[in-house]
């Protein structure tokens, strides 16, 4: 598998930083990782290792947080970026398969 | 299931002169009617002759701060009233707002009021604008943008009034809510059916079309058009099925991200996993219904539509959302799509 991040991640988390009102910059990074730099914080996004039960590690400073799915990565990264996001824990039930 | 439409409109937008007239018109019987005052002295009920004990007025509040409970209690007795039979057999529900309410709170408590499950449904927001004094109106209160930007339908008020066609301020209430059906009354004179119908609205084919085939869908589908207040309309549309686990977290990352700016959400979605019956989703703010299924697609198009109106969304971020949770699920399937269904991280 490609360690590179894909191409859909890095497309959100351009248009995700001017949907929050954040200024700053969301580059590919030389190991094929994601670089974002906004406000202070500057977080280096990898792919998370094979047979670990997630999809992402955030590197931010010399803390790194593992997070599952690309709901998880926004609030990591919001959180990390934005002052003014307050997370709150929406969960929606699961959609019923059948009606 | 009892239809409950919330009646709002900012100060002396002729909501009271409106329900006045509609009492006394057959097509509005076998309506509970629940009005909200805001301040000690209530007068807006003393302004409506009726001597129907389904009517209810609710003081010393305003509905979208301070008693949202009692409003849910006031429609469990009703319910139980009217199950007694000491309260007429009613069909309908009527909740006016006071002039000042936010509807977004008073829609999240009657779409999560446990005991109103399968009992009521809520059809939908009519909202009341002064045809004279609305443009200077949604100049200076935001609270009148909001109203009429989670509108299911608009009425001009006081038509009788103006001199000339009210044409720009027709234009302005459909470019913030290009999804609203817009009528218009002279002496509060309108049919009752044609703004608080007895069908749940999101059975009603037609009314679902009117959401999904607005301006939204054409010019906006290919940018988000901004208004007041930075409100915008926001069309997406996807050729093919979604699965339900990625609308779940589409909707689970809406709410989390856009909270109170996401006024309205509305959609008919092609599901996966059952294809022939689409799924209605309806949301206010960060709360959902419970999707409803139609028995059949109202038409050949079975693409997914969903409308979002709301605050400072860009379609951009919203488009790049969907794509990438879709292609994410699509990546996961199997097993571990259960555990980003959960959001956990």
């Amino acid at each position: 598998m490609s360690t590179a991040i894909p191409h859909y991640v890095v497309v959100l988390l351009q248009e995700s930083l001017p949907a929050w009102g954040v200024t700053g910059v969301v580059s590919r990074s030389a190991d094929g990782g994601l670089e974002v730099r906004a406000a202070a914080a500057h977080l280096h996004i990898t792919r998370a290792p094979a047979g670990l039960p997630f999809r992402w590690l955030v590197g931010d400073g010399g803390r790194s947080r593992a997070v599952s799915g690309v709901p998880g990565l926004l609030r990591t990264v919001r959180a990390s970026i934005d002052a003014s996001y307050r997370p709150i824990a929406v969960r929606i039930a699961a959609l019923p398969l059948a009606p | 299931m009892i239809p409950i439409w919330v009646l709002t409109g900012f100060l002396g937008s002729g909501k009271t002169t409106l329900l006045g007239r509609l009492l006394k018109s057959p097509g509005f019987s076998r309506t509970a009617v629940i009005i909200n005052e805001f301040g000690e002295i209530g007068l807006d009920h003393d302004l409506i002759e009726t001597s129907d004990e389904s009517f209810v007025a609710l003081q010393t509040g305003c509905l979208c701060c301070a008693v949202r409970d009692d409003l849910v209690l006031t429609l469990e007795d009703l319910l139980r009233r009217r199950a007694a039979g000491m309260a007429p057999p009613f069909e309908r529900v009527v909740i006016e707002t006071s002039g000042l309410a936010d509807p977004a709170p008073i829609l999240h408590a009657l779409m999560l009021g446990p005991s109103f499950v399968g009992q009521f449904v809520v059809a939908g927001v009519v909202t009341t604008v002064d045809a004279v004094n609305g443009w200077r109106t949604l100049d200076h209160h935001p609270e009148a943008i909001k109203q009429v930007a989670v509108a299911d339908r608009l009425l001009l008020t006081k038509t009788d009034l103006l001199e000339m066609p009210a044409s720009g301020l027709t234009a302005r209430l459909a470019a913030l809510n290009p999804a609203a059906r817009l009528l218009s009354a002279s002496f509060g004179d309108v049919e009752a059916n044609r703004l608080f119908d007895l069908a749940c609205e999101a059975k009603a084919p037609a009314e679902l079309a009117r959401w999904l085939t607005v301006r939204a869908l054409g010019e906006a589908a290919q940018h988000g058009h901004v208004h007041d207040a930075e409100i915008a309309s926001i069309a997406i549309v996807r050729e093919r099925p979604m699965h339900a686990v990625g609308l779940t977290l589409l909707l689970e990352v809406l709410a989390e991200h856009c909270g109170g700016d996401l006024l309205r959400l509305k959609g008919l979605v092609n599901i996966a996993e059952c294809p022939q019956r689409p799924a209605v989703i309806h949301g206010v703010q960060h709360v959902f219904h419970p999707p409803a299924w139609l028995d059949r697609w109202p038409s050949q198009d079975r693409r997914s539509r969903l409308v979002l109106i709301g605050r400072n969304l860009r379609q951009a971020w919203i488009e790049a959302l969907l794509t990438a949770l879709e292609t994410e699920v699509s990546e996961l399937d199997g097993g571990a799509t259960k555990l980003a269904a959960t959001g956990e991280d």
